[in-house]
């Protein structure tokens, strides 16, 4: 008796759909967190470490392990000119 | 003509136009970021916890920043002379650890095989132990129990 394969096509296109959505979804967090998982429940201290971050090396996630700050990394602070709530 | 230009859409970084004056001294100020400040965090506190205690005294006496710029200066150096001897003698094992840390959200619970790594690294070359402060007497700390419930997925 002849299988109906043609049923099975709409689970195929479903499961395809996910695999591809979870994969771009995957790839675009890694992307924007320099092929590391992205950071979560962060807290002020963790946004502000980040920040500092920044300023170090250009970017929240970069991380280096360097004792010598680069150039401007005195005067390149936000943190006075912020609003006291 | 001249339309207002918001200074968060500037193409430069941020350069405060009222730094410190003159009559400060000046410190080389930490370069390291916040996954290896982590990862030190424990040995900063062992090596250094006389400048630390001091910088946190002074605050309590008055949150004024120029009352405690000199108890700041010391912690400063203090941790870069830390941080530097950990990357010429314990590099590797410190580097790992980092690496593991900031795959992991920067928590300690899935990277204490490099952890422990370090550890010894760093007590056989300056005899600095990980001591978890206010940890229940009596039990083992949680850095040094084998078989935690608590671990990361395996990936």
């Amino acid at each position: 008796m002849p299988v109906p394969w043609e049923a099975l096509i709409p689970f195929g296109l479903v499961t395809t759909m996910f695999a591809a959505a979870g994969t771009l979804l995957n790839v675009s967090k890694r992307a924007q967190n320099q092929g590391k998982p992205s950071r979560f429940h962060l807290d002020s201290w963790d946004e502000m470490m980040m920040d500092r971050d920044k300023r170090l090396t250009g970017h929240i996630r970069g991380q280096t392990s360097n004792t010598t700050a680069p150039e401007g990394f005195e005067t390149s602070s936000v943190w006075y000119t912020e609003r006291a709530y | 003509m001249s339309r207002y230009h918001d200074p968060s859409e500037s193409s430069q970084p941020y350069k405060d136009p009222t730094p410190l004056p003159d009559n400060v001294p000046k410190v080389q100020e930490l370069g390291t970021t916040s996954a290896p400040l982590k990862s030190a965090a424990f040995f900063l506190g062992a090596y250094c916890k006389d400048y630390n205690d001091d910088f946190m005294l002074c605050k309590a006496e008055n949150r004024d920043p120029e009352h405690c710029l000199k108890e700041g200066r010391r912690v400063t150096r203090c941790a870069i002379d830390l941080i530097s001897k950990m990357r010429d003698s314990c590099m590797q094992e410190f580097e790992q650890h980092w690496t593991c840390l900031e795959k992991n959200n920067q928590e300690y619970y899935p990277c204490r095989k490099p952890e422990r790594a370090l550890n010894k690294c760093m007590f056989e070359k300056f005899g600095l132990a990980k001591v978890i402060p206010g940890s229940p007497e009596g039990k083992t700390p949680i850095h040094d129990v084998q078989k935690p419930i608590y671990t990361g997925v395996q990936k």
